[in-house]
This record gives C-alpha cells, structure tokens and sequence, in this order.
C-alpha cells in the first residue's frame, strides 16, 4: 500500500510535457495497431516522374482487367530511387520489381563485374523475341554493358535548336540555311548589335555557357567528344576535345561572344528567353514540354532546326537525358515484369501518350509512322516537330555507361572553366590561340580520372595504355 | 524481502530498462561502426565486389590532392562558423537581451525561423538569392553601388565557400543566438549590479561580469559548431548539385566520402574517409573536454 502511494504520488509529481508524451506513444502505438495493412499488389514498380506514372495508369488499369495480377506505382524522387536501389543491391535485399532509372543513377548500378550488376540481363529475351532491332541502336547505348542490355529504353531525346523565329525572321534571316555553328553566327550578327545603348548587344546567337555542365556534354557528344571508348577506357585528352574545349570556351569570350550565360530552369532565364537575350536554345525534345508549361510566352515564337555543326556534313544532332525500365535480378516474378515492361515500353497508345503529354518520341522505330508525331505544334510557329525529332533520332551519338563518365564530366567542365580564366587573363579568344592550354588541362583532368581508375583494382582491366590513334 | 533481493532487482529491472536502448545502439552504430572498420581495409567498386587492401585506402588517402581539397574548404567553413557566425550570435543575443529594446519575441522569431524552415528550403532560397544578375544580393550590390557590373558576380561558381558561409550564417546565427541568450539570462543580476557600483562600463560588464558566466555555454556551442561544421554535406550537395562546384571548390570532407562511396562505389575508401573526419572529431572532442576540465578547475 506504502508503495502504491508513493508510486503515485511520483507519477503527480511528472511535468504536463512528459503526459503529453506518454500519451501521444500510446496514442501512436494503438493506430499503428489498429490500421489495416494496404493492399499490396503482386508486383511494385518505382517510377520518378508523375507524368510517366500518369500515363502508364490506365494502359496498367485495361491490363489487369483480363489477366489476374496486380502491379503498384510507387512514385518517388531520383535520389530516393538510387539510395534504395542501390542500397538493395549492396545488401543483395529485394528492391522492386520494375524500376525506372535514369540516365544520371545508371551508371552507379553498372559498377563492377557484369555478373554483380543487380539488373537482369535482357539481351537474350530481346534478341528472342525480336524487340532489339525494333529499338534506335544509339538508344540502348546507355543501358549496355559490354554489348549486353539491362533496360529497354524509355525514349531517344535528339537534340535540336530553338531559334527566336519572330526576331530572325522579321530581320529577314533564315537561320534554316545554317550549315555549322559558324556560319549560324556569322548570319545572326546583325542582331548583336547595341540599338538601346545599354553597353549589351539586343541579343546574343545561343544559350550556352562554360560552366553548364549538361550544355558541355550535351555540345561535346555532337562533336563526336568522347571522354570513355566502348571498352571503358578513359580517352579525355585527345585532340578532338581539345578542339571542342576550345571552340566553346572562344564562343563565350572576347570583345563580342556569341553565347550568353541563361539559366535553363529559373524564372529569371525564363524572363530572359522571352525578353529575347539570347536567339537559340539547346532543345532535347523533352524541352519543349518544360518550356509550354513554364515559359507560355514563348508561344508561337520558337521555330526548330537541326543544331549547326561544328563542321561541314558534321553531325546535326545530339543527345541529353535519358531513362531506362530495368528489372532487378530480385524479383521473384520476372515473367510478369517481363511482359509489363513489353506492354508500357513498346504499346503504341503510351508512345502517343508521352509526345502529346510530354513531347517525348518513343525509342520504338515502328511506332515513327504514328501521325502524332506529324501533328503541328503551335508552340513551335506549326512546325510538325515530332516528325523532325524523329529524323534525327537515329543519327544520336553513342554514351559510355562508364561509372567514371560523371566525374569525368565534371573534370572536363572544370577544364573549360580554367581555359576560360586562361583566356580572360591571356586575353586570347581564337580556338588556336587556346588549343595548346586546352590540351595541357586535358592531360591533367586525363591523368585524374587513371588515377581514380588505378585506384580500383577491378578496374585495372580497363586502364590499358592510349593507342597514339585515339589521341 | 532482504536488501539482497531488493539490490538484485533493481538490477535486474535497470538491465530491462536499458536493454531496447542498447540493442538499437548495438545495432545501429556498434555493427555499423565495426563494419565501416572493416570496409576501410577493403575496396569494393559497386555490388558483389570486395578485395582487401590492408592500410592502402589510407595510404592513397594522404596522397589525394582532392581529399586535402574537401580537407582545406571544410577547415575554411569550420573556421568561417567559428569567427562570424558565432560573434555575430553572440552580438545579437546581447542586443536581446537588452532591457530596452521592444518587440523581442518578434526579433527572435525572425532570426530563429530559417530553422523552421528547414536546410532544404534555405538552401534553396540561398541558392537563389545567389543567382547571377537577377539574384537578390547582386541586386541589392549593384543598387547600392550604383554599377551594374555587380550582377555579373557568379557566387556560385567564383566564391563558392563565400556564399557557403553567408547562406549557413542566415541558417545558424538564430539557433546559436538562443544558446547565447539562454546563457545572458541566467547571468546573476546582483553581479551586474556590483559591477555597475563598482564604475565598469559596458565592456567591462561583458569581459568581467557575462563572459565568465556565459564562457561553458560558449564552449559548448563552438565544440557544436565546429562538428557541426566538419561534417557539413546538405548545403553544399543542394547548392552545387552534389558535384563539389568548380574545381571543387565547394567540395567538403563528407561530399567527398558521400561521391566516393556512392558515384564510384568504392564503400572501403569511404569508410577511410569516414574514419579519418571520426579521428579528427575525437580530437576536437578531447580538446573541448579539456577546456572544460580546466575551467572547472579555475572557478
């Protein structure tokens, strides 16, 4: 009895904060216990974008009504996507059964030995049912590993220009007739010049700076730079990127550049594109969709064309982004992943749902002769844009899928950012005049990424000596 | 019930006490702690992938341009904490806890909130706040100075440990501020008063009278602050898009482990990396231990 007391009267002696507590872990416990489990579906499939899962719902809906399965979408960010698959595959645990990946995560599963990659290999499935011809060749590029496929491409996104077409136009300049980078600049000089006197030109020929590290890549690859062979051998310091280094950084400086440094996704470079700053833009087909949605002002205003190239029958195309549907070796239910990848990867009705929703065009060459893609955008002045992304999809450069190829990104952004400082300080602006500092970064950034490679034994395999050819 | 039995139970009931505690900390940082020990002497390089290398992860560690790199800006920042933000958190605890002024709650509130807000989002907002031409500060430079060559300053890309440090003062000068006040208001008034009596101004009151008394409290937020600083990651990773900046010029201790680990998936040289900021956190600790062992030892 003495000690009931004295235990209650301990408990009346507790702050209200520690009640409040002890109530809310009760409260929590019981609700926890009380709450129905959710209804699982017999697969899980872990999509990053609302839209694509928007898309896929009722194709996935039509499914599921005449054959007995269940599949869940769970959406979540591109960090959540790489920190849990990569976690599972670290601790060989179950991730989901289907997963989409993109472009920048990739590369991290590919790491080590081909037979650790936690990816089912596809290869053999796509060859048997005759679906590998059926896809762009550039566009499984990113998702092979030694000639051996872990995902069926999501799309192909071909690079083009987006050109003011209302100032050019009204100017009487017809960009269309630009051959190479060059010649593009040369015809848009009448527009730089200063009318307003506000010590800035009325517009500069292209969006593009040294320090955007996609607009880089993305410039460097039409350029057939290349900073990994097939084999994943580290070719950074070679004489084409040498060129393409210095080529890009003289565009952003000297007394007149013909790139102006606007950023891609603030409300302040939205501003700038339709205040006219610069006349064209890096467009990768899914662009335009970012553009109509936050951007309205640019209506009617844009016109598409092949990107110049850097030379005379230079290619005219490039590459930016990318996502791929994988299947992990985990899953205990390929067959029906299998056929679910099939059906929202390879069906004609998401095709015309993804370029209508997002103006994305689909990796599947047979689905090209959909009149979707023939249909006239009147953000882009009518132009049947589909159809001219389309033209170009096949002629996309070839990605490394290379582990080392995002640091070794980085390196080469970090090159041209030293070129250009050379450049200001040296007062240098001609590509020849930069070459030989250019080649000089190269070797080094080069010699950095052998060093991180030396430095994994498993990837000694990869670092054999650069034949003179490659240089 | 003999005072034996009574001993063995209370022992037995401290043990069911602690047990849930120390199997999560047995689970939770013993095994991790024992397993990144043993990962420093292996490389992996991705999934399925393990070899023993020994000492050599640390060997190549001290041979790593870019480790001394994320070494030298994290010791830039820590510094950067240590002799801005926590001066300029103590200069406005003082003015708060100035009698005269009105409206401290609000004032507090106001300094105290990009902490309610969250990392994330100042980050994010620092981070346009610090864009180049149409950014906040290089507008307000540029208005002030009257010269619009100010717009053109790329924070982001030319001082990026500048803007570091200027982004995590809005973030933490309001949350060390509340320590430092804490601190001013348990200062004993009648000392205050003495000193007043005695003919000491305001600099003397603060050197004689609140620095003794608040001097445990600031050695406890600067031992926090320079922790806190040595595994900086989140500002700098939402801010430069993980990549470390420039030239790495925004690249700290815990981004370079964090790229290590899960861009090249080498988890061995991570665990190296993580050992060597863990030696380099006990020494500091050590250090603040001794502090605080000596001031005790004075008073």
């Amino acid at each position: 009895m003495h000690r009931l007391t004295n235990t209650i009267l301990a408990l009346r002696a507790l702050s209200s904060g520690v009640w409040v507590i002890a109530c809310l872990l009760i409260l929590s416990t019981l609700l926890i216990l009380v709450r129905k489990p959710s209804d699982q579906g017999d697969l899980q499939f872990w999509v990053y974008s609302p839209e694509h899962a928007k898309m896929y719902v009722p194709m996935i809906e039509r499914y599921e009504q005449s054959n007995d399965v269940k599949l869940d979408i769970t959406i979540m960010s591109n960090a959540a996507i790489q920190s849990r698959m990569m976690s599972g595959f670290f601790g060989g645990l179950p991730t989901a059964d289907l997963i989409e990946v993109e472009k920048a995560v990739a590369p991290q599963a590919f790491m080590g030995p081909i037979e650790a990659i936690g990816f089912t290999d596809l290869t053999d499935m796509l060859v048997q049912e005759g679906l590998l011809e059926q896809f762009n060749q550039p566009s499984l590029n990113p998702w092979s590993v030694d000639g051996r496929v872990f995902g069926l491409p999501h799309d192909v996104h071909p690079v083009m220009l987006a050109y003011r077409a209302d100032i050019t136009e009204a100017a009487g300049i017809d960009l269309t007739q630009a051959e190479t980078w060059d010649e593009y600049f040369a015809m848009l000089r009448p527009l730089m010049a200063d009318t307003d006197d506000d010590g800035k030109p009325d517009h500069t020929p292209l969006s593009f700076w040294y320090t955007n590290q996609d607009l880089i890549e993305t410039l460097m690859l039409q350029g057939d730079g290349q900073l990994f062979t097939s084999s994943g051998q580290p070719t950074i310091h070679t004489e084409r990127n040498a060129h393409l280094l210095a080529t890009l950084v003289s565009w952003c400086l000297g007394p007149q550049p013909v790139a102006v440094d606007i950023n891609e996704w603030s409300a302040a470079g939205h501003k700038a594109k339709v205040d006219a700053v610069a006349i064209g833009y890096i467009a990768p087909d899914w662009m335009c969709s970012i553009w109509k949605m936050h951007v309205p002002g640019l209506t009617g205003k844009l016109k598409l064309m092949p990107l110049p190239a850097f030379e005379p029958g230079g290619r005219r195309t490039s590459v930016r982004g990318g996502t791929m549907l994988s299947i992990p070796k985990t899953t205990e239910h390929f067959d029906r992943a299998w056929e679910y990848a099939k059906l929202l990867y390879t069906s004609p009705q998401v095709a015309r749902e993804l370029y209508r929703e997002v103006d994305i065009i689909s990796p599947v060459k047979s689905l090209w002769n959909d009149p979707v893609y023939d249909e006239p955008d009147p953000f882009f002045m009518n132009q049947r844009k589909g159809r001219m992304y389309i033209e170009l999809a096949p002629n996309i450069p070839l990605r490394p899928s290379s582990p080392y190829n995002k640091q070794a990104a980085i390196d080469v952004r970090d090159a041209m950012g030293r070129l250009a400082k050379y450049a200001k300080e040296q007062e240098l602006y001609e590509p020849e005049q930069l070459m030989p500092k250019a080649r000089e970064l190269l070797e080094t950034m080069q010699r950095q990424t052998e060093r991180r490679m030396e430095r994994n034994a498993f990837a000694q395999e990869d670092l054999a000596p650069i034949s003179e050819d490659s240089q | 019930m003999s005072a034996k039995v009574i001993d063995r139970n209370r022992v037995l009931f401290s043990w069911a006490m602690l047990t849930p505690f120390l199997l999560l900390f047995a689970i939770f940082v013993v095994y991790p702690l024992i397993q990144s020990a043993f990962l420093a002497a292996n490389q992996t390089f991705g999934p399925g992938t393990r070899t023993f290398v020994g000492t050599k992860n640390f060997q190549l560690l001290l041979a790593d341009p870019v480790f001394w790199k994320s070494i030298g800006n994290t010791f830039i920042y820590a510094l950067g904490s240590l002799f801005i933000q926590l001066p300029l958190a103590f200069a406005l605890a003082l003015a708060l806890n100035s009698s005269k002024l009105r409206g401290k709650g609000i004032y507090r509130l106001i300094f105290f909130s990009p902490q309610l807000m969250g990392l994330v989002f100042v980050s994010i907002l620092g981070a346009l706040a610090f864009e180049k031409r149409a950014g906040l500060v290089n507008q307000a430079i540029a208005f002030i100075t009257r010269n619009e060559k100010f717009l053109e300053i790329d924070w982001l890309q030319q001082h990026v440990m500048a803007t570091l440090i200027l982004i995590s003062l809005w973030l933490y000068v309001g949350f060390n501020m509340i320590y430092f006040l804490a601190a001013l208001q348990s200062v004993d008034k009648s000392l205050m008063e003495a000193a007043e009596i005695d003919g000491a101004g305001p600099l003397g009151k603060l050197r004689h009278v609140i620095y003794p008394s608040v001097k445990p409290v600031a050695t406890f937020v600067i031992l926090l602050s320079m922790i806190g600083s040595l595994q900086l990651f989140e500002l700098p990773y939402i801010l430069l898009e993980s990549s470390g900046g420039p030239d790495n010029r925004g690249l700290t201790i815990v981004m370079y482990l964090y790229q290590n680990g899960f861009d090249l998936g080498d988890l061995g040289y991570a665990s190296a990396i993580g050992w060597v900021l863990a030696l380099i956190l006990i020494a500091l600790a050590l250090v603040q231990i001794k502090m605080t062992r000596a001031q005790e030892v004075n008073a």
